[in-house]
């Protein structure tokens, strides 16, 4: 019996995953080719190509944001509300009472959600705050979430969930947050959505970062694991500019920061594992 | 729980996470919430609609909340009657003069408890607790 032939021969399978690389800093190699196939079998039925040769051209040619819908096809953007919530925790128990401690009532304080995919950990930010900070009418909180994919931001705008993305919050605070449309979904108070801003960063790309401005708090959770060591070093640096001197930066439970970049300082909390950019440069 | 149902409350705050918060603290306790996002929509909402209780924020865009006060004091009753509660970050003595001159029934000085807040309103809006 004859096996199906690959999709993509090798050949082409490095010519994507180069291009892949340059445009996102995300690598793929031979291990994850089904997962890649998949995704470009998609597109090439999306795009009416003939060929993978066919939709490669049609990719390069930089013709109807081809390369946005790739790039949102390979992003992963499955997340739930109040995941890795000792994160959370540690941001009102310990992270905004050191950065308050040199800011007075009405200040701004800034926090970062990114990836931030379709809004959970942003909208999870915001509602923990208002549930668990007892300062939080006290100072102006500016919550921004940014994402490559433009796909998955239109959706947090959108601020619609599904039951998967709510299981971990309780009825109470599914009733008090969120407005029920159906059985299946459910919206974001109005309120809520206004007090997040979204916005499309490629981590890598100093000139999507830098516009961002400077933050007290950065949640960059399960990203850089999908980059090679380059770009995780360019990452890492532009998220130290995104970051006010003394600002943190909470990283998956899986990741080190350690050893990816020696600027930051490692915290260590009763929560969690959290890395701060120093006060002051050290002489 | 008293029952507030029919107690009207207006907020009128720039910061949507703040009115998020009020909104909580008094809609959990039966209290029926409106909001403005600064004191030029808060005067629009006032004129339209009857209300128990309006709490301002003072720095806000567009109109603050002690223009909003001297405007509302100036309408005729019961519009300009309406029991105002000031909650704002500024905590100098004569920024709580400034909004007792302007027409403030009271100054709370951020940040203020979900539970402060909710006997305050229940207080302004004459309900036994």
């Amino acid at each position: 019996m004859a096996e199906t032939p690959p999709l993509i021969t090798e050949e082409e399978f490095q010519k994507l995953a180069d291009f892949l690389y340059r445009r996102t800093g995300m690598v793929f190699t031979e291990t994850k080719r089904y997962y890649v196939e998949r995704r470009i079998a998609d597109r090439i039925v999306a795009t009416s190509s003939q060929s993978f040769a066919g939709y490669f051209a049609y990719l390069r040619s930089e013709v109807r944001d081809e390369v946005e819908h790739l790039i949102n096809a390979f992003t992963v953007n499955e997340t739930y509300f109040y995941r890795e919530d000792h994160q959370l925790a540690c941001l009102t128990t310990d992270l905004l009472k050191e950065r308050v401690a040199a800011k007075e009532p009405g200040d701004t304080i800034r926090i970062w959600s990114v990836p931030c995919s379709t809004g959970e950990e942003p909208y999870s930010i915001a509602i923990w705050l208002l549930e668990n900070w007892r300062e939080v009418d006290a100072y102006d909180i500016e919550i921004v979430g940014s994402d490559i994919d433009t796909r998955v931001l239109e959706a947090a705008a959108e601020g619609m969930f599904g039951k998967r993305a709510l299981m971990r919050l309780s009825p109470e605070l599914i009733g008090r947050y969120f407005h029920g449309l159906d059985d299946e979904r459910w919206r974001i108070l109005d309120d809520l959505r206004q007090s997040v801003r979204f916005s499309r960063v490629n981590l890598i790309e100093t000139k999507d970062t830098r516009p961002q401005g400077r933050f007290d708090v950065i949640f960059c959770r399960n990203v850089l694991i999908y980059f090679d060591d380059e770009s995780r070093r360019i990452a890492a640096e532009n998220l130290y500019d995104n970051l006010l001197p003394g600002g943190f930066i909470c990283l998956g439970h899986t990741e080190s920061m350690s050893r990816i970049s020696p600027l930051f300082e490692v915290c260590r909390y009763s929560g969690a594992i959290v890395y701060r950019r120093p006060r002051e440069l050290r002489a | 729980m008293s029952d507030f149902s029919r107690k009207r409350v207006l907020i009128i705050d720039d910061a949507a996470l703040i009115r998020t918060y009020y909104r909580s603290a008094l809609e959990t306790r039966g209290f029926v919430v409106e909001e403005a996002l600064n004191g030029l929509e808060g005067l629009e909402k006032v004129l339209l609609q009857p209300f128990d209780l309006a709490i301002v924020d003072i720095n806000m865009p567009r109109m603050d909340g002690i223009t909003f006060l001297y405007a509302l004091r100036s309408k005729e009753l019961p519009v300009s009657g309406i029991p105002v509660l000031v909650i704002s970050t500024e905590a100098g003595v004569h920024d709580a003069a400034a909004a007792r001159r302007a027409g403030a029934n009271y100054y709370l000085v951020k940040p203020v408890k979900q539970e402060t807040l909710a006997q305050y309103a229940a207080v302004f809006c004459g309900v036994p607790r």
